[in-house]
């Protein structure tokens, strides 16, 4: 029986494949569901997964509802039924091409078909203002009301509405944009216009343009898409307030969000590190590895002292090669968001043998439909498929028997590319696994090792449906020791969005050498923009004393193009000594006697919001599981053999329960394995956690 | 040894990963826009016996002029008596043994384990200014070697483990931005040490005898699937020809192949090419094989693992003395950039005889390379260097991209709002070259229009680019390209034209525009799509094509 009393507050993450709703409780106790994604139509998903917890809870005992989905990067992929509205793009004459020409590389060197990504706004609708500023804000020609008129007219006449204005170093100045604006606005009353110099007053031309207009061929898709959010959740009964995760980690309010919508294209990869980096603070770890495995994508973030790391910019709906992105492949968004490293690595990938006969794992993945062959309808061989011969997953079922399991096709499939093993199935499930695995490292190396942090020093928190499975696995090929697996790991991303908190953020280019005249200006920077930020916090109503503002300033030795970030105090000194260490730590070296430069300055808005309560149970002595959790002995593979394996119902696992491995922990919406050489039990959060045995 | 082909696998993509991260190594910790932005370098991994076991995709004309080099160089150091000791870095960039121009420097690591040597580390960075008579170190107007830079012959740039400063001394007493210089040879170094702490994890990890023989599985693999590759397309012998632009802008420099298919082996002969020039022209042999390497590769199987197996079933020649294969002291700057992209575009029209229908018109030719460098107000020397796309040829099933960089290099461009903040320049124009594809069932892509106006003081501007007489062809009836062209123009606004290779004074005011060529279309125009007609129409890009508009 549910407390009538008790309220909730709901997260719901719209995944490629599932909608999963998490509701927790003021006592700390927590729902979830998982229903199907509806790519069509994704809020009916969202719908669904409500519909579903208001069978046990009243909609007025809905507190809050806090949502992450895929719908902008969707929309930027070309899905159908969301298709990008017509965009104009007006910007400084001589310029036209800017926006397409990028930075005139191609994607994939030696492919003679290589494309480049549509352009958001066609040359047609690329139109033009006579106008120019230097690089000091200086203006060199005026802005010519003819050409803005002219600019004007072509709008009406073609009836676009989806307006970016973008024109050189307006990240300095943006008058001349705010002045065109007023006169489309004055013409076009209804049009939606997203202006450079505030949707990204940073330099560099390119990535500007390109953010702006992202912004503004989301903005109608996105704000109707929140609208029938809100109204739909609305005719529920809920009418609790709605807010939109970010690509930074951060909410949103629905109003705010539906104003910068290139604020939210990673919105769903996000909460699952937030989530992570939530639960690493309540145990209080200070290094931990986030690690996301579902069906067609592996992800790997980093998490210190509870805070995820956060870069400045993404190419939206991109390519990644071996999980670093592929320049060019995409729509830079220069927003910041939550770092993570993806590979094409899930339980759906497909092996296959290429033209020398060598068994391979991925690009390609078997999605949602046909699936894996296991799943009953595709033929193909997937690392699911694989799990499924070596007896790591449910031979017979998934779900909790929900989902039928064909171990038969598992095996026919995995027939079709075990030649070079000389016709051994089992081998070539082994190999599969361990190719995929050695793929998925290679994203936890990116997040750690490239960025100058020893993984042995961190702890592996390991979600999705597949990250379980896989996770020891991948912590032994980069020496980490320890992995903590939550409760609920495969609805962790939803869990993940009740963690966030509200954020803004405000941002200048600066770009002036490190010396106290800079910094006297740097200081005031921050006063505004904190007035920025604090006006935006509060138009999202967070109250005044949920507000803080964490000050950051990029830095970089004079004469580099890339920066690093840092916190910032009242002292000069103490951020260029924070640049020195951080350079050191990524880049091997720090030049001590070099001149730095500031390259930009940023405030950093924080809106607490009152956080899922973790329930602590107090600790017995060590013990056995009972003798109920033990599900069954199974044949599983460990890599090298057949072993008979004991199976553990998570459910029926408590605090300080004790078992070593080979293990396998089954619960509803995902299945752990634990190697040979692991121990694992459970904490006083219910979280599992497994130890390498040193 | 019997090694299972999973570990194998493993060993080769942990060696790719590596040669990877070596690239990330040398770009992040760089200091020169050069290669931080434009990503102007390329590193790899070779075994003990030199031989190349993995590069990272980088910048196509080092595909195969740095395993070339590195064999040249290490041969060049058993014969002087120096092998690479441990701890020990030589830094090298005399192009005839390095394998491109003396602005890519090659830093090479061997790496030992227990005093055996396992393997080398090395990587190649265009360093915007080597010295010689213009700022950027490519003066069209070279007659030899000595005016294009500094030769530096392989010298010993790491000892024990510690840069030695006498060696970067060197290069920076005869750079015009030595800052950068130390900047960059410091992220070069950085880029090995990563290579070789890879590698050695990866014996540590499987031990020396599993590396070395899934390395030799792994070099068999590339050889097997170039070779199956191959077998793919007909047999026969094609020859084909293309041209170059001479000092006086006349296309007279001929190229010449006779390729030779046979099986699953190819052999590509360059006689009857030019002799070398007393003009930056001349491309050192590594860099004709890079031509031929990316040509292959892009008609074959872009996903064959790059390393010396692949190469294998290909073999080039080329006589000495021609411009392909040119004696020092040739001058050689514009080998690499200008060269090595007809050589591509000769190689790949070749093959189109073989196997029509899968090989793209041609793209425009050229990297169109602008150096400008100058004294700033504050007496400071500054160099800027650039590359820029041009039109890329229209695809069997697709038109051609607009302002792009095509076939032998992909760097990136510099921003313009980072040029006008770090330099006393501002540029006018950055768009499409209107009308400037090739027509066609598909059209090609436009080429670029770039212009650079000097905003104080006085600057030397080099331009080195090509196909501004000579067009990019189109195929089965497509349509040429339009050729690039230069325009000085002058503070008064005086308008003249200047040639493809030049070099001259900008004074406050004055401003150089370039525009790329387009690239050539595929098939007849007149069998273009209606819509897409429409579409070139309305964006502006149409090639004057009359009849066709008529009849649209």
């Amino acid at each position: 029986m549910r407390n009538p009393l008790q309220t909730y507050r709901v997260g719901i993450d719209i995944g490629g494949t599932f909608t999963d709703l998490v509701a927790l409780a003021d006592d700390g106790q927590l729902i979830r569901h998982k229903v199907a994604s509806t790519p069509q139509k994704l809020e009916d998903g969202l719908l669904n997964a409500f519909r579903t917890l208001l069978a046990d809870v009243p909609p007025e005992n809905v507190a809050v509802v806090a949502h992450a989905s895929t719908i902008a990067t969707n929309a930027l992929l070309g899905q159908v039924h969301l298709e990008l509205p017509r965009v104009a793009f007006v910007t400084t004459e001589g310029f036209r091409d800017v926006l397409e020409i990028g930075r005139q590389n191609r994607s994939a060197i030696y492919d003679l078909g290589v494309t480049r990504p549509k352009p958001l706004a066609r040359r047609e609708d690329r139109l033009t203002v006579r106008e120019r500023r230097g690089h000091d804000g200086g203006v060199i020609v005026a802005l010519d009301r003819e050409s803005v008129d002219g600019v004007v007219a072509t709008l009406r006449e073609r009836e676009i509405s989806a307006i970016a204005v973008g024109l050189l170093h307006s990240d300095i100045d943006g008058s001349h944009e705010r002045s065109i604006a007023a006169a489309i606005a004055k013409a076009l009353p209804d049009a939606d216009i997203s202006l450079s110099s505030e949707i990204d007053p940073q330099y560099r031309e390119y990535e500007r343009f390109s953010t702006t207009v992202v912004n503004a061929a989301l903005l109608p898709i996105l704000r109707a898409y929140l609208d029938r959010v809100a109204s739909d959740v609305a005719e529920l009964g809920v009418h609790a307030p709605i807010f939109v995760m970010r690509s930074d980690g951060g909410m949103s309010s629905l109003a705010t969000a539906a104003q910068r919508p290139a604020t939210l294209i990673e919105s769903g990869p996000a909460s699952g590190v937030i989530g992570a980096a939530y639960i690493g603070r309540a145990l209080g770890l200070s290094n931990v590895l986030s690690f996301d495995m579902g069906g067609t994508t592996a992800k790997a973030g980093t998490i210190f002292g509870g805070v995820p790391e956060v870069s400045a910019g993404f190419e939206a709906a991109g390519s990644t090669h071996s999980g670093r992105s592929v320049k060019g492949s995409g729509y830079p968004v220069r927003f910041p968001f939550v770092d993570l490293a993806e590979v094409s690595a899930g339980g759906g990938t497909i092996a296959y043998l290429d033209a020398a006969q060598t068994l391979r794992v991925g690009p390609l993945s078997a999605g949602a439909d046909p699936g894996p062959a296991c799943y009953g309808r595709g033929e193909r061989p997937t690392v699911t498929d694989a799990n499924v011969v070596l007896g790591r997953l449910n031979p017979r079922a998934l779900l909790d028997g929900a989902f039928p399991i064909h171990a038969d096709r598992a095996r026919h499939a995995l027939e079709t590319v075990a030649a070079p093993l000389d016709g051994d199935v089992e081998r070539t499930a082994a190999g599969i696994v361990t190719l995929v695995d050695a793929e998925m490292a290679k994203v936890l190396r990116i997040v750690s090792v490239e960025r100058g942090h020893d993984p042995r020093d961190f702890t592996i928190l390991a979600f999705g449906g597949g990250g379980p499975l896989h996770a020891c696995a991948v912590a032994e090929e980069i020496g980490v020791s320890r992995i903590v697996i939550p409760s609920y790991p495969g609805v962790f991303s939803a869990y993940g969005l009740l963690a966030a908190d509200v954020r803004a953020v405000a941002v200048r280019s600066v770009v002036a050498p490190a010396n106290a005249t800079t910094w006297e200006r740097v200081l005031k920077l921050f006063e505004a923009l904190a007035f920025e930020a604090d006006t935006d916090l509060a138009d999202q109503a967070v109250a005044k004393e949920d507000r803080t503002f964490t000050r950051e300033v990029d830095l970089r030795y004079l004469g580099q193009s890339t920066d690093l970030t840092v916190t910032a105090t009242d002292s000069l000194e103490e951020a260029v000594a924070a640049f020195h260490r951080r350079h050191e730590q990524r880049y091997g070296f720090a030049a001590l006697n070099d001149p730095v430069e500031i390259a930009t300055v940023r405030i950093v808005a924080c809106g607490a919001t009152p956080k899922p309560r973790l329930i602590e149970t107090k600790l017995s002595t060590p013990r056995d599981p009972l003798p109920e959790a033990h599900r069954e002995e199974r044949l599983v593979h460990d890599g090298r053999s057949y072993v008979l394996t004991p199976v553990y119902a998570r459910a029926a696992l408590r605090p300080n329960d004790r078992f070593a491995g080979p293990a396998v922990v089954e619960e509803y919406d995902a299945t752990t394995y634990i190697g040979p050489h692991w121990s694992a039990h459970i904490d006083a959060y219910g979280n599992l956690v497994l130890e390498h045995a040193r | 040894m019997n090694l299972d082909p999973i570990t194998t696998e493993l060993v080769a993509s942990s060696l790719l990963y590596a040669s990877e991260e070596m690239g990330i190594a040398v770009r992040d910790a760089a200091y020169s826009a050069n290669i931080k932005e434009r990503l102007d370098h390329s590193c790899a991994l070779f075994d003990a016996r030199g031989r190349l076991i993995a590069q990272a995709e980088h910048i196509p004309v080092h595909l195969g002029s740095l395993p070339w080099g590195l064999r040249r160089t290490l041969a060049w150091l058993v014969e002087h008596g120096r092998p690479i000791a441990a701890g020990e870095m030589i830094v090298v960039n005399n192009p005839y043994l390095s394998g491109t121009h003396l602005n890519d420097v090659t830093v090479i690591r061997a790496i030992y384990r227990d005093d055996r040597l396992i393997g080398y580390a090395a990587n190649k960075a265009h360093h915007t200014d080597v010295g010689g008579s213009v700022p950027g170190s490519m003066p069209p107007n070279a007659r030899d070697l000595f005016a294009e830079g500094f030769v530096m012959p392989p010298t010993v740039l790491v000892r024990d483990d510690q840069i030695v400063d006498t060696t970067v001394d060197l290069l920076r007493a005869n750079s015009r931005t030595p800052d950068m210089r130390t900047g960059d040879i410091r992220a070069q170094v950085a880029g090995n040490n990563v290579g070789e702490r890879r590698f050695l994890d990866l014996i540590e990890r499987y031990g020396i005898e599993v590396v070395e023989t899934a390395t030799e599985k792994s070099l068999d693999d590339g050889e097997r699937r170039t070779r199956a590759a191959l077998r793919d397309f007909p047999d026969g012998i094609v020859e084909q020809q293309d041209v170059l632009e001479d000092e006086n802008g006349d296309p007279s420099i001929v190229l010449r192949v006779r390729l030779e298919k046979r099986g699953d082996s190819l052999t590509l002969d360059y006689t009857g090419t030019a002799p070398q020039r007393e003009m930056p022209l001349n491309a050192v042999y590594g860099v004709t094989l890079s031509g031929v390497y990316y040509a292959i590769r892009a008609v074959t199987d872009p996903h064959i693992p790059m390393n010396d197996g692949s190469f294998r079933p290909i073999e080039v020649r080329v006589p000495e003395g021609t411009i392909l294969n040119p004696r020092p002291p040739a001058p050689v700057s514009a080998g690499n950039v200008e060269t090595s992209m007809r050589n591509a575009d000769l190689v790949l029209s070749a093959l189109a005889h073989l196997a029509p229908g899968r090989i793209p018109a041609q793209s425009g030719g050229s990297m169109n390379n602008i150096m400008i460098g100058g004294t700033d107000l504050t007496g400071k020397s500054w160099t800027f260097y650039e590359t820029n796309g041009c039109g890329m040829g229209a695809r069997p099933n697709a038109d051609g991209i607009d302002a792009i960089h095509a076939h032998m290099t992909n760097t990136l461009n510099t921003p313009i709002e980072v040029i006008e903040r770090e330099l006393p320049l501002l540029v006018t124009r950055y768009e499409f070259a209107e009308k400037s594809a090739g027509a066609g069932h598909y059209r090609g892509g436009c080429g670029l229009v770039r212009g650079f106006a000097l905003r104080e003081g006085s600057a030397t501007v080099s331009l080195l680019a090509e196909r501004h007489v000579a067009r990019p062809c189109g195929v089965k009836g497509g349509g040429d390209g339009v050729p690039g062209r230069h325009v000085l123009v002058t503070a008064d606004g005086k308008e003249r034209a200047i040639p493809a290779k030049t070099t001259i004074v900008l004074h406050s005011g004055d401003a150089v525009v370039l525009q790329t060529a387009g690239g050539g279309g595929y098939g007849d125009p007149f069998d273009r799509d209606h819509v897409a007609i429409k579409r070139d129409i309305a964006d502006e890009v149409a090639i004057h094509f009359d009849e066709s508009l008529e009849r649209f």
